[in-house]
């Protein structure tokens, strides 16, 4: 059954040691509200940031293959995981405390801290009084986060975009079927696994939008407006383009 | 041995409760008087957050209130911690908070200058909120019980004195649930039943993830448990498909012998001897009904495995929270062996910490 592998210490302590974090602070637009009472925020209790990315460089998952113990191949598809099987390749830190737990114990730890051992990539949450809440927002960051870290070689000579990626394109790309349904837009929980498919072509092409819009059967207008409509998104491709001497889109 | 289905049987029910009680009264908290065996005086309190904002007081004085209670918090350091491993500054802070969150009808007066005359609207008077933090301080009043509230998985449930608070740690049940009644239509909309079932968290949860013919039953021993579990019943719609039933364990339940489609509990489990040590908020103030398990803390965990015997029908499902691993395997140990082939596909699953915390199975 679906709990009965999760989070189990050994397994946890054995992937662990596979990759050593670079630390890196980083800000992630995911709505994160103003806190209500900015007069509270003199007390020195710094709540950990809503997420955190232990790694700075992008993860191609060739590289991977190495974390053995995690089924073969589910590296390359993260985002195809339900949030049981993900939530398994994650380590969580929710309570800190010792002790017998349950009835025992009233502390109200409800954030709760995903690391995904594959990747290195922790997500967090703990604006919620909920820890269930918390777990939930974790995980939909998680995707967001492998979205736009965990790319993907693309073959560009043979290059077909998956359905996923067609699924968030407007609807006058012109290799966009009737099929495909309405565009998926980013406040759409499937939107991760589109914006992954896209950042892996726009790595492919360096960074070039009017490149990546061929292959897409879009104006580079519109192809600019789409990864403009999402600021996680749009960060990622400025920062590539950043690296690659491009100015940024605005 | 432990089975006395005949004995007490309570005719009263929940929809007589609803109707004799006004749910809309803000209330005090209760004294010994209110607690008889009559349901008809049991008025659940309101949660803080839910109560109309009627007062109003400067920003300047609140800010006063929070500096205060802030300082009153910093005052206890790691005290608490060291003493029963009970809640250090900083988580109070996170409370006070909270607290805050639930007391202040508009946040967004917050922003402005600290020094303001502008009034903030209140669902608390000032004074009662200097009362309150010292309860939580001083008292240890477990902090659910000083706003009337818990936020558990989805929900934000009303908890008061004679109620146990749930634990993060019973969300996983409704998990289990929601897992089995995935695969399985008939159980899906079947009747199930909670057993002390407090607030009513986990009939609630189980209530959300059954069929639209599915159905719960809970059951408490203590009035003030089933008034407060109607509330929150009714605040999430769901009289139609929760039902409550005053008495306990299987004694209201004889109308459903061999019917059950799932049972679940979290059923007092900590040793008799334990209870002195336990953190203050626990220990003090939450209803040692609701915590002690006897001798070795398995009394109640026994009886509910003889009455799930009885009760499931065939291919019923059932999951029980325990102490931790020796309870855990005691249980299934009490299965296998005296309850010899009543059951089936026992399994131990551990809680979020790795605590292996509960015991699931099938009726045969």
């Amino acid at each position: 059954m679906a709990h009965k592998t999760l989070f189990k210490p050994s397994l946890i302590l054995t992937l662990r040691l596979n990759k050593t974090a670079i630390s890196f602070s980083h800000h992630h637009p995911f709505r994160h509200s103003q806190p209500p009472f900015p007069f509270l925020n003199t007390s020195p209790i710094s709540l950990p940031p809503t997420t955190r990315i232990t790694n700075y460089t992008h993860l191609w998952c060739s590289n991977y293959t190495t974390v053995s113990t995690i089924e073969e191949g589910s590296e390359k598809c993260y985002l195809n995981l339900s949030d049981e099987e993900l939530m398994r390749q994650c380590e969580m830190d929710t309570f800190k405390a010792s002790g017998p737990g349950g009835q025992h114990r009233n502390k109200r730890e409800s954030a709760v801290r995903l690391k995904h051992l594959p990747t290195g990539i922790i997500a967090q949450a703990s604006e919620d009084r909920s820890q269930h809440k918390n777990r939930a927002s974790a995980i939909n960051r998680l995707r967001s986060l492998i979205a736009l870290k965990v790319r993907k070689t693309v073959d560009l000579e043979a290059y077909s975009p998956p359905r996923e990626l067609l699924q968030i394109l407007p609807p006058k790309s012109s290799i966009r079927g009737s099929d495909c349904g309405s565009q998926i837009g980013p406040n759409n929980p499937k939107f991760a696994s589109g914006m992954q498919a896209l950042l892996d072509l726009i790595f492919a092409v360096e960074g070039s939008v009017s490149e990546a819009a061929k292959y897409l059967g879009l104006s580079t207008g519109a192809l600019s407006r789409l990864i403009l409509s999402d600021d996680s998104l749009r960060k990622e491709v400025n920062d590539l383009r950043a690296t690659k001497g491009m100015k940024p889109l605005k | 041995m432990r089975l006395t289905l005949s004995s007490v049987y309570r005719p009263y029910s929940f929809p007589t409760l609803l109707k004799s009680s006004s749910f809309s009264t803000l209330c005090r908290p209760f004294c010994s008087s209110a607690l008889s065996s009559s349901p008809t005086c049991v008025k659940p309190q309101v949660p803080l957050f839910l109560r109309q904002p009627i007062y109003s007081t400067k920003l300047c004085e609140l800010k006063k209130w929070h500096d205060w209670a802030k300082g009153v918090a910093f005052s206890i350091g790691s005290t608490f911690v060291d003493s029963d491993n009970g809640p250090d500054s900083s988580l109070l802070c996170r409370e006070l908070k909270w607290l805050m969150e639930d007391a202040v009808e508009d946040h967004s007066m917050i922003v402005k200058d600290d020094d303001s005359d502008e009034r903030v609207k209140m669902r608390v008077g000032i004074e009662e909120l200097y009362c309150l933090w010292k309860q939580r301080v001083q008292e240890r009043r477990p902090f659910q019980y000083v706003v009337g509230c818990e936020h558990w998985r989805d929900l934000v449930l009303s908890v008061q004195e004679g109620v146990l608070i749930p634990r993060p740690e019973t969300e996983l049940l409704v998990d289990f649930v929601d897992d089995v009644v995935s695969e399985n239509e008939d159980l899906k909309r079947g009747v199930w039943a909670d057993l002390g079932t407090g607030s009513g968290a986990l009939a609630i949860g189980i209530g959300g993830v059954l069929g639209s013919e599915g159905r719960v039953i809970a059951t408490d021993l203590s009035p003030v448990a089933v008034a407060v579990a109607a509330y929150n019943v009714q605040r999430y719609c769901f009289q139609d498909k929760i039902e409550l039933r005053e008495g306990s364990w299987f004694e209201p339940l004889k109308d459903m012998e061999g019917k059950l489609a799932g049972l679940v509990s979290n059923p007092p489990y900590i040793p008799s001897k334990d209870i002195s040590g336990l953190q203050a908020e626990v220990g003090r103030h939450e209803p040692r009904v609701a915590l002690d398990g006897g001798t070795d803390g398995m009394d109640a965990l026994l009886h509910l495995c003889d009455g799930a015997a009885l009760m499931l029908k065939p291919a019923g499902f059932f999951a029980f929270e325990t102490n931790g691993e020796q309870q855990c395997r005691a249980l299934v140990d009490y299965m296998e062996n005296y309850r010899n082939g009543s059951f089936c596909n026992l399994e131990i699953r551990s809680d979020f910490a790795g605590i292996q915390r509960f015991v699931i199975g099938f009726h045969q």
